[in-house]
């Protein structure tokens, strides 16, 4: 399959005015500027393509935001390519804005004192959509996030969830190949989310739209993203699919049984003993080959077994794994 | 506590060089220009309606500098925003008295404007004109009390406006009709004694004529031994009513807002 | 191309509704601004009943150049001021990025999204004292200077909408760009009066490097025939080019700053 979005050893950096601290310094920054050198992206490659739903995750000052704004064309690489749609993003930025949808989640594209429907006759007129089509998305995207109640209300008397519900929709009404998303569900509760990243996986599936995706929930990924690209420090640390960064991370299933009588110390090569409660055992399944069955196996069928619960760790425990060991790995040099 | 306010203050306002550099070049500018508008009505002439075009040379400098050295619509937005927004119920839990947060706040605003702004073009104009000194000792203690006083006046219709904002909910209006009522009557760009005489009569005796045309008035030695301390009086007693009516909006806005939320 | 004549008076429509929302705040605005401004021009009037003219200009004369400078400056700034002032801040916030997404053209967005009808107190104050003082004017008027006139104010309006504009892009280069305006607007308190009151280089500035005497002195001294310092007789030749020269000089202005924006400013 081609890639319709291709990065190719992209790296970005910016120039940032120095500020002096105190009232001597502010005395100072009347009379000098200095600059230092802020890189945001490093030598970031991957490429995506048709149908696919990416999630790109990083802390803060990773460098996601600036990733996002390359590929829609906000801002020009410091060096390497950036492809969408076989175009340059930034030498044909408004060709490339016809096919693609932005939705920033920090950042509303709707009139604020004015009804919901205006923003999107606005961009009906903008993207120049034919009226049918037009009608025909604003219906059955609207009832699929369930905009009908507040369509004509001013977006200034909407819940931040229902904004963002309203963003979503007109960021989808030209039929988008493409829809970026810069961290969509931020400042959510519960409920809306669970929306948003329902809508989401359906236009994926049933639209075909790429979607990309920057996000700090990792629920946003495990529930709409297959695939995840992975940055810190404005480098690419992991690119593939979500299952493997458990694999490749390590991941530590933890197992608990439930005995009915305290069976003693109860060591296994399957599984390792982390804490002893009497009739209650709790171990940790460090090997992904191994399986609950395995486990069950080695203990036997005459231990009067009341309960059995595995836990997977959930992406957040991985992750923070996988910076732990990071951190230790450069304490320890 | 005021003092770091102050200094505060003032650290903010160095921090933006572009706008000291350019605030000092637009001050530079105005008295510049209003010196060549008084260059230009006088011609030849030696004195008008009691002055003379060195005087008014010294009036614009002290005009433009001292008497306008602080920008009171900052004052009156961040007021105006404040109550609007009930931000300003935060200081209602200080312990401490927000009026006089912000009269320390400004002191040192004015600290700012003083030595970054009005003294530098001060110099530079009093250099290419040259400037007069005051008309006497007298007149010239007597100029720093009303200069002072013209700063304290200014602060509380700024203040008084800034307030007003809660019932109009804008604080956008009051700016332009404040600035609109100061360039007519408060003597900065046009001494009051070129009014007709009765309207000057009338305009003399409002608040904000201590602004900057009783002091000048003063410095040039315009007043007599008892006017000036008689203008002096009324000026304190302007300051003393505005400072009444501020109290009271404050009281009835601050009531408004802890029982309504802004 | 065509798909953007759609789009302008659409979202003129939705701006002026929204402005709309907030009709009393809106009223009370436009009466300020019509109060402070007849405010600034009656104390100049108090100045000539004492000294009759300034720089050779008696009162009439001065109401014209005032109400010129004032009626261009509000068209001009309607299109652009507040917006492109705001735009340090669109630019400090990121908002500014949810125009470069768009396949639209930013200026053109910005530009009418905003059109500030907030201007209509200056614009009624301007053309009430325009209209009055035309008829004072020791002139005589022919569909020439009817024409000159009219061509003079579009061109001083564009000169006005084009060096705002240029301003306010400097927000791409240096992110700050409020101070620009505190310049601006000291030339254009100048730009009020009579050029020739001004030392020889003020003129020059107000005539080349923030051309706003084009804008008002220049084409009025040229109608009522009085000199003009500098450029003589090419000061009414100069005056309705000045607008459409400064656009394209703008234009190249806002599309080096953006690029300036999309590569590294920060």
């Amino acid at each position: 399959m081609t890639a319709i979005i291709e990065a190719r050893a992209v790296s970005k950096r910016f120039r940032q005015h120095r500020r002096f601290p105190g009232l001597l310094g502010a005395l100072k920054t009347l009379f000098t500027s200095e600059y230092t050198e802020v890189t945001a992206v490093a030598d970031v490659s991957f490429a995506i393509s048709e149908g696919e739903a990416v999630g790109y995750l990083g802390p803060n000052g990773a460098g996601k935001s600036t990733m996002i704004k390359m590929l829609t064309g906000i801002l020009v690489p410091s060096s390497g390519a950036v492809s969408v749609l076989g175009r340059t993003p930034h030498r044909q930025r408004m060709t490339n804005a016809r096919e693609i949808g932005v939705v920033f989640g920090q950042r509303s594209q709707l009139w604020w004192d004015l009804p919901v429907r205006d923003s999107f006759e606005l961009h009906r007129r903008i993207y120049d959509i034919a009226a049918a089509r037009f009608a025909e998305n604003l219906g059955s995207l609207s009832e699929l996030l369930e905009l009908g109640p507040f369509l004509d209300r001013a977006v200034r008397q909407l819940s931040l969830g229902q904004r963002m519900r309203a963003e979503i929709v007109m960021a989808l009404l030209h039929d988008p190949k493409i829809l970026f998303l810069d961290e969509p569900t931020i400042g959510l509760d519960v409920v809306a989310k669970d929306a948003v990243r329902r809508f989401l996986t359906q236009v994926n599936s049933e639209r075909g739209t790429t979607i990309v995706l920057t996000t700090h929930d990792l629920q946003d990924i495990e529930q709409i993203c297959p695939r995840l690209i992975m940055v810190d420090q404005s480098r690419l640390i992991f690119d593939g699919e979500l299952r493997n960064l458990r694999a490749t991370l390590g991941s530590r299933r933890r197992l608990t049984l439930e005995f009915g009588v305290d069976p003693g110390v109860l060591a296994l090569t399957s599984a390792r003993l982390v804490a002893d409660e009497g009739p209650l055992k709790h171990y940790l399944l460090e090997r992904e080959d191994i399986s609950l069955l395995d486990v069950l196996t080695e203990i036997g069928a005459d231990r009067d077994l009341k309960d059995v619960k595995l836990k997977e760790p959930n992406i957040e425990e991985v992750i923070r794994t996988f910076y732990q060991g990071r951190n230790a790995a450069g304490a320890a040099g | 506590m005021y003092l770091a306010f102050a200094s505060s203050a003032l650290q903010t306002q160095l921090a933006y060089r572009g706008q000291v550099w350019a605030s000092l070049f637009g001050k530079l500018i105005q008295v510049f220009a209003w010196i060549a508008i008084w260059m230009s009505v006088y011609g030849d002439a030696g004195s008008v309606a009691g002055a003379t075009l060195p005087e008014m040379v010294t009036y614009a400098l002290i005009g433009g500098t001292l008497t306008t050295a602080w920008d009171w619509r900052r004052l009156l937005n961040a007021v105006g925003a404040s109550v609007c927004t009930g931000d300003v119920a935060v200081y209602l839990l200080k312990p401490m008295r927000y009026p006089l947060y912000l009269f320390a706040t400004e002191c040192g605003n004015l600290g700012y404007k003083l030595g970054a702004i009005a003294l530098p073009v001060g110099v530079v104009v009093a250099l290419t004109y040259g400037v007069l000194p005051p008309a006497s000792l007298f007149h010239g203690v007597m100029f720093l009390l009303f200069w002072a006083l013209s700063f304290v006046i200014i602060f509380l219709l700024a203040v008084l406006c800034g307030l007003l904002a809660f019932w109009l909910l804008t604080a956008f209006s009051l700016e332009w009709l404040l600035q609109g009522i100061l360039s007519l009557l408060s003597g900065t760009a046009i001494p009051l004694w070129l009014f007709p005489d009765q309207v000057a009569a009338a305009v003399k005796l409002l608040p904000f004529a201590w602004i900057s045309y009783h002091p000048i008035a003063v410095y040039l030695g315009k007043t007599s031994l008892a006017e000036t301390w008689t203008y002096l009086g009324l000026g304190l007693v302007w300051a003393a009513l505005l400072t009444l009516a501020v109290a009271v909006l404050w009281h009835r806005a601050a009531l408004r807002i802890t029982v309504q939320g802004g | 191309m065509g798909s953007a004549l759609r789009v302008l008076p659409f979202l003129v429509r939705l701006y002026v509704k929204s402005r709309l929302e907030y009709r009393g705040a809106f009223l009370l605005a436009i009466s300020a601004q019509f109060f402070s401004y007849a405010c600034g021009y009656a104390a100049i009037w108090i100045l000539l009943q004492k000294f009759e003219t300034l720089g050779g200009w008696d009162w009439p004369e001065l109401a014209l150049l005032f109400s010129f400078q004032l009626l261009a400056y509000s068209m001009g700034a309607a299109l652009s001021f507040v917006q492109f002032r705001d735009l340090e801040e669109q630019v400090r916030l990121g908002t500014f990025d949810t125009l470069l997404v768009k396949p639209f053209s930013p200026w053109a967005y910005l530009a009418f999204s905003g059109l500030n009808i907030g201007y209509a107190g200056h614009i009624i104050l301007a053309a009430g004292l325009m209209a009055w003082s035309l008829t004072q004017v020791g002139m005589d008027w022919t569909p020439g200077s009817a024409l000159y006139l009219f061509a003079a104010l579009v061109s001083a309006a564009l000169v006005n909408a084009a060096l705002i504009t240029m301003i306010g892009a400097c927000a791409f280069i240096f992110v700050q760009s409020s101070h620009l305006y505190t310049i601006f607007f000291g030339f254009w308190e100048l730009s009020r009066y009579p050029l020739t009151i001004f030392p020889a280089g003020l003129q020059w500035l107000l005539l080349t490097f923030v051309p706003l005497g084009l804008a008002s002195f220049v084409p009025v001294a040229f109608l009522l025939g009085k000199d003009i310092p500098i450029l003589g007789e090419w000061g009414g030749l100069a005056a309705p080019l000045a607008g459409p020269l400064l656009v394209l000089i703008a234009m190249a202005h806002w599309k080096y700053a953006i690029s300036r924006y999309q590569g590294g400013g920060g």
